[in-house]
């Protein structure tokens, strides 16, 4: 008897807590390493201020603005050191967080940086004219006519107050997308004129000492790493793929399949859910490049996307002729088979969300019977690549559910008014919901609500991967 | 999470402990300059009385009062965290007639600023008051430590 028991149990046991992937753990640690890595590079900045002796320096109220001054030059500087990392393309970022969740900390870092920054260039002024003693406005042209290399460190925070605010979300809005890149490479530029302030005026960094070689090599990391993964990586990807389009389907209006061939493709380690940032070299297409998804599982000498065009870029793209040239940055993204930690999957999508989706659902583990599909579209008629979901669904053995309808107005919901009306969620919608993981794709509010959805069931954030699309 | 705060704490302990190291070691190096800048002083003198003495006062020393030295007389050199201050000082009949900065504060390019602003005061005041005790250059303090404290040894090396 007990020996009947006890399997059973096991099973149930096994069942109800589903096991976590190791890969998941394995990920963690890492994110863990990077994490530990970055905060401790903001405590190192601070101990290298203390080590020179700078908790003395808070005696007088002159010292002590002047003190804070040069803290916060140091921690703005090194997160804007960590901004760069970040944006960086580092394949360990990628691998821990994902593209998306390095690229949402680097833009969450923006601010702030910028406030540290300029906190250092106004409470300097002011712990510098307390002294002199002068007015502030005599003590900046004191400084700029006086101390070395000060010319440079005003014009780098003016770039960079220029590149913050060209981010905030309201601005950028109202630039293509092109001329606020242009705009934020000038952050390079302020990062590097204002390196020669930070070695010649104070002492933190005087020559010879460990502290300069430590600030140094920061400089040097962060600029290889650009250099590095930015640029030469993609070249050398590119060069040795030799991609080209090999034909283009239409899918629905403004919607095309574009299909690339290549060699060595392999070796790009690309993964069914990832997304690669694309240029065509044509005449009207070569200057601009868009991040677009897999929509069907690379292979060795194969890759496929699915495109909605918008604006100028939809009647280019699908008239690219065949044998167009392509180069690429890539593969980005944790929205994969590799960010999985339950037996089970959901993958949800909406309007051209559908790409990355089916081609998870093309390679993604599962048996039979344990992976839901829903499409959401406010009418049948604007759901892309249905008849491929149906037959991979049909083959793999997964659900697929398509939902219609438009929401109703101010109602924070992913789902249509009925729906909604109905009280359907998506604990209603896929069973044993816990024991899955959930991919969504779509655009940026409605993913947001789906997120919503999904954590009010209890899924744990692990069980959560997403990603979404506005630029 | 907790392991980055550990870390954190402990790397800016660390820093902390070494600043205070630091400032320890600086004050007891402020407090024993003095006595080290009699003991460099007795060069300064070797120097002064011998080759540097001014052509133009060199005529009035031998005819002045035997106490005091004319002549020009190099100060020692003292080494503050924004790095080192020398003055030379010339004494003509009695008088100080001239302070001259060798070497100032040149650590960093904001300590290069505050001393050279420093500098012309102390030698006014110094000029005005013929001794080492004046006030303190508000801001540069480091800088006035270091030029009248060389001064001092200057002077003492005239036995002025």
């Amino acid at each position: 008897m007990s020996l009947d028991t006890r399997p059973t149990q096991r099973t149930r046991r096994h069942t109800s807590v589903p096991r976590i992937h190791p890969n998941y753990h394995r990920r963690m640690r890492l994110a863990d390493g990077l994490q530990i890595i970055a905060v401790v590079s903001v405590a190192l900045v601070i101990a290298i201020f203390l080590a020179d002796g700078g908790a003395s320096r808070f005696g007088t109220p002159a010292d002590a603005i002047t003190s804070l001054g040069v803290v916060t030059g140091l921690v703005g500087t090194d997160l804007l050191l960590l901004m760069m990392l970040l944006a960086a393309r580092l394949p360990s970022i990628d691998r821990a967080f994902g593209h998306d969740s390095a690229m949402e900390l680097h833009q969450s870092l923006g601010k702030p940086a910028l406030y540290l920054i300029l906190g250092h260039g106004v409470l300097l002024t002011i712990g510098y004219a307390m002294v002199q003693p002068a007015s502030v406005f005599a003590e900046v042209w004191i400084m700029l006519t006086t101390l070395p290399d000060m010319p440079l460190a005003f014009v780098g925070l003016g770039l960079l107050v220029t590149v913050v605010v060209t981010s905030l979300v309201v601005v950028r809005h109202r630039f293509r997308y092109e001329a606020w890149h242009l705009v934020h490479l000038l952050s390079y530029l302020a990062v590097l004129v204002s390196i020669p302030h930070q070695l010649s005026v104070g002492t933190l960094f005087r020559e010879g000492s460990v502290q300069r070689y430590y600030w140094l090599a920061l400089y040097v990391g962060v600029a290889g790493s650009i250099l590095l993964f930015r640029f030469i990586v993609p070249i050398v990807r590119s060069l040795r793929s030799r991609l080209v389009v090999e034909g283009v389907d239409p899918v629905a209006r403004g919607v095309v399949s574009i299909r690339l061939s290549g060699r060595q493709l392999r070796r790009l380690g690309a993964r069914s859910g990832q997304f690669f940032i694309w240029r065509f070299w044509t005449p009207k297409l070569w200057w601009q490049a868009h991040p677009f998804s897999l929509s069907a599982a690379p292979t060795g000498d194969a890759l496929r996307i699915t495109v909605r065009g918008l604006g100028d870029a939809s009647s280019a793209l699908s008239a690219l002729p065949k044998g167009t040239r392509v180069s690429f940055e890539g593969p980005y993204g944790l929205f994969t088979d590799f960010a999985r930690t339950s037996p089970r999957i959901v993958l949800i999508a909406a309007g051209i969300g559908v790409a990355p989706i089916r081609s998870l659902l093309e390679t993604a583990t599962f048996a039979p019977g344990q992976a839901t599909v829903i499409l959401r579209s406010s009418t049948a008629d604007d759901t892309y690549l249905v008849d491929e979901l149906t037959d991979l669904c049909r083959a793999r053995g997964a659900q697929l559910r398509i939902i219609a309808g438009k929401r109703s107005p101010g109602v924070n919901s992913w789902l249509p008014a009925d729906a909604v009306r109905a009280k359907v969620s998506l604990r209603t919608l896929v069973p044993k919901l816990r024991e899955a993981d959930v991919y969504i794709c779509g655009p940026r509010r409605w993913t947001d609500e789906v997120v919503r959805d999904a954590r009010a069931a209890g899924l744990p954030t692990r069980q959560i991967h997403f990603e979404r699309f506005d630029w | 999470m907790t392991l980055a705060a550990l870390a954190s704490v402990s790397v800016v302990g660390v820093g902390w402990q070494l600043g205070a190291q630091l400032t320890a070691s600086q004050q007891t190096l402020a407090t024993s300059v003095p006595a080290a800048a009699i003991g460099t002083a007795a060069t300064a003198t070797g120097t002064a009385a011998t080759p540097s003495a001014a052509p133009s006062a060199a005529p009035t020393a031998a005819a002045a009062a035997p106490a005091a030295a004319s002549g020009t007389f190099d100060g020692s050199v003292v080494h503050t965290r924004f790095g080192p201050v020398q003055v030379s000082v010339t004494i003509a009949n009695g008088t100080i007639t001239e302070v001259m900065a060798l070497q100032l504060t040149n650590d960093g390019g904001r300590s290069v600023m505050i001393s050279n602003q420093a500098a012309p005061i102390l030698r006014s005041e110094v000029l005005a008051a013929q001794s080492a005790q004046v006030q303190n250059v508000s801001g540069a303090t480091y800088t006035t430590g270091g030029y009248l404290t060389s001064l001092q040894a200057a002077l003492d090396a005239a036995q002025f």
